[in-house]
């Protein structure tokens, strides 16, 4: 960062006296409106609520309730456990995708990615609906089922659980899967590829030997961004989900509205918290790795 | 020339399944506005515009989007400002915790949004804030801040300092500098990034539920809706929405892409 500015004689830079209010400004207001809360939010963790009051003494009774109780581990397992099958399917459509995407020739490849990637900019809302229609009993995908004799009677086992909520969330998160594994296979050396050719190598082969392993990074970070994604999304699980498909995210949410105990909630959130900081820094390692070599 | 290899057709099939994958949910909202769908089949006789005609006298949702198109706006034209200033910040100050500034700026862009959306609202009870389309606002600018901040950031670093040193050893003054060399550089990221803030504010859900009052925006609105089942003119919205945000999305790559096309194909 020095070596920008090291070539010049110090009296000439005077870009680099920035005047004291600006600089306070610039610690201020990012810390006011983001730090300030975060931080108040860690330690609501750490408060009781009797009734609607909130006590402010630090306390460990939420977390305590959330190891000893029978419900929350269980479903934060499930939970994990969903988002872990959520990256899997999102990455075993999106490879492919990827792959395909990265093969073609100039102008075409930008333009198909960025079709992808528009979807993403659409209603969000409308977009849970549309796919709770055509996985509902009378829905698209049942009539398709049947029309093709692969089933007699329309299927229920995509209407109101975790399975709908996988089906959904893979729908919904599959372009995020795919620009990561892009850009991996984007920054592949051609000359690698020419290499394991001119040795004899089948295009197979030189996709299992060279280009699989060399893209796992791309792959890594797109597991660690998807399950980000789908571990706090909770919106989709309450649409989709019923009763049965319940989720870590629907429970810190209830927390917050039926439930009504915020501390409670925000241990939860906590934890939530740690959980999408450790697939951020896998993902991250991975990605830096692939950076370095 | 390479020649189509049966890997390829499969690869491409594939790519083609996934696109209708992503586009499906899409469509049936486009295709029910125009013609009536009655038990999950569509009636293709009887292309109307009926649901339109509708829309244009539901007072709620055109508040709703009127209400969004407040939050949107106000969101952008702060987190352009504060983006613009930050990124400069990061870029031309000498201050040690720039760095530290910079990941708290990144923060609500890693988290996932129930967190940032908590945070705020227990941020907002704890000091004693109504929650309003203020809090909103303030909510959206600090999520698409990032976004605004880093696109700044990345045209800054290309700019280079020849520029800046060139215009203060011309005598210009730090206001002058920023008004003629700076701004006039950044115009095409700041466009850029402002639509695509503009779009992420649109559709934004998760944050806004958390932390608006009784004002609605969109997303909340059609979200309350969704439990009852959408009426028909709610199709008709969607299909105006759609075609309003990829028409912001082709404007929005013009902006940003064009650079790294030559960049590539050079």
């Amino acid at each position: 960062m020095t070596t920008r500015i090291a070539g010049l004689p110090r009296e000439t830079n005077q870009i680099g006296q920035t005047p004291w209010l600006l600089t306070a400004l610039a610690y201020g207001l990012p810390v006011f409106f983001i730090l300030i809360p975060l931080v108040s939010f860690l330690a609501y963790s750490f408060f009781w609520v009797k009734g609607t009051e909130v006590h402010y003494d630090l306390t460990l009774l939420n977390y305590i309730r959330i190891v000893t109780d029978e419900i929350y581990l269980p479903v934060l397992w499930r939970t994990c456990v969903l988002c872990l099958e959520v990256a899997a399917l999102t990455i075993l459509f999106g490879y492919p995708v990827a792959y395909f995407l990265a093969g073609l020739q100039g102008r075409k490849k930008y333009v198909l990615l960025m079709l992808l990637l528009v979807p993403l900019l659409m209603s969000y809302v409308i977009k849970i609906y549309a796919i709770r229609s055509i996985l509902g009993g009378n829905g698209f995908l049942n009539r398709f089922l049947m029309a093709t004799g692969l089933i007699q009677e329309p299927l229920t086992i995509f209407v109101f659980n975790l399975n709908a909520v996988l089906l959904a969330l893979t729908a919904l998160l599959i372009p995020f899967a795919v620009l990561p594994i892009f850009l991996s296979l984007e920054r592949l050396p051609r000359n690698l590829l020419e290499a394991s050719a001119d040795l004899g190598a089948s295009e197979l082969q030189t996709f299992a030997r060279v280009v699989l392993p060399l893209s796992l990074p791309g792959v890594i970070a797109a597991a660690s961004f998807v399950f980000v994604l789908a571990i706090g999304d909770f919106l989709t699980p309450q649409m989709v989900g019923g009763n049965s498909g319940f989720t870590f995210g629907r429970i810190i949410y209830s927390q917050f509205g039926t439930a009504y105990n915020w501390p409670f909630g925000s241990a939860l959130s906590v934890l939530l918290c740690v959980l999408v900081v450790i697939a951020i820094v896998i993902g991250g390692r991975f990605g830096n790795a692939r950076g370095r070599a | 020339m390479k020649r189509l290899s049966s890997g390829t057709i499969g690869l491409g099939l594939l790519t083609a399944f996934v696109f209708v994958i992503l586009y499906g949910p899409i469509f049936v909202p486009i295709i029910s506005s125009f013609f009536t769908v009655k038990y999950g089949q569509v009636d293709w006789g009887n292309a109307n515009l009926d649901s339109y005609q509708l829309l244009i006298s539901n007072d709620g949702i055109l508040t709703a989007v009127q209400n969004t198109l407040v939050v949107g706006v106000s969101a952008v034209v702060l987190g352009l400002i504060l983006g613009c200033f930050l990124a400069m910040f990061y870029q031309f100050s000498q201050s040690r915790g720039r760095g530290f500034v910079q990941f708290i700026i990144f923060l609500p862009f890693l988290m996932p949004p129930i967190i940032t959306g908590l945070a705020l609202l227990i941020f907002f009870r704890e000091i004693d804030f109504e929650r309003s389309l203020v809090t909103v606002i303030i909510g959206h600018t600090v999520f698409v801040l990032a976004l605004i901040y880093r696109t700044i950031l990345v045209r800054l670093q290309a700019l280079g300092m020849n520029m800046v040193e060139a215009s203060y050893d011309l005598g210009a003054s730090g206001w002058q500098t920023f008004r003629l060399i700076i701004l006039p550089n950044l115009k095409s990221a700041m466009t850029g990034a402002a639509i695509l803030a503009f779009a992420l504010s649109f559709d934004e859900t998760m944050i806004t539920i958390l932390v608006t009052g009784t004002d609605n925006t969109l997303p909340i609105r059609l979200w309350a809706m969704m439990r009852l089942g959408f009426t028909p003119d709610i199709n008709a919205l969607v299909t105006v929405i759609l075609g309003f945000t990829t028409i912001l999305v082709l404007v929005a790559a013009r902006h940003l892409i064009p650079k790294e096309f030559t960049s590539r194909e050079a």
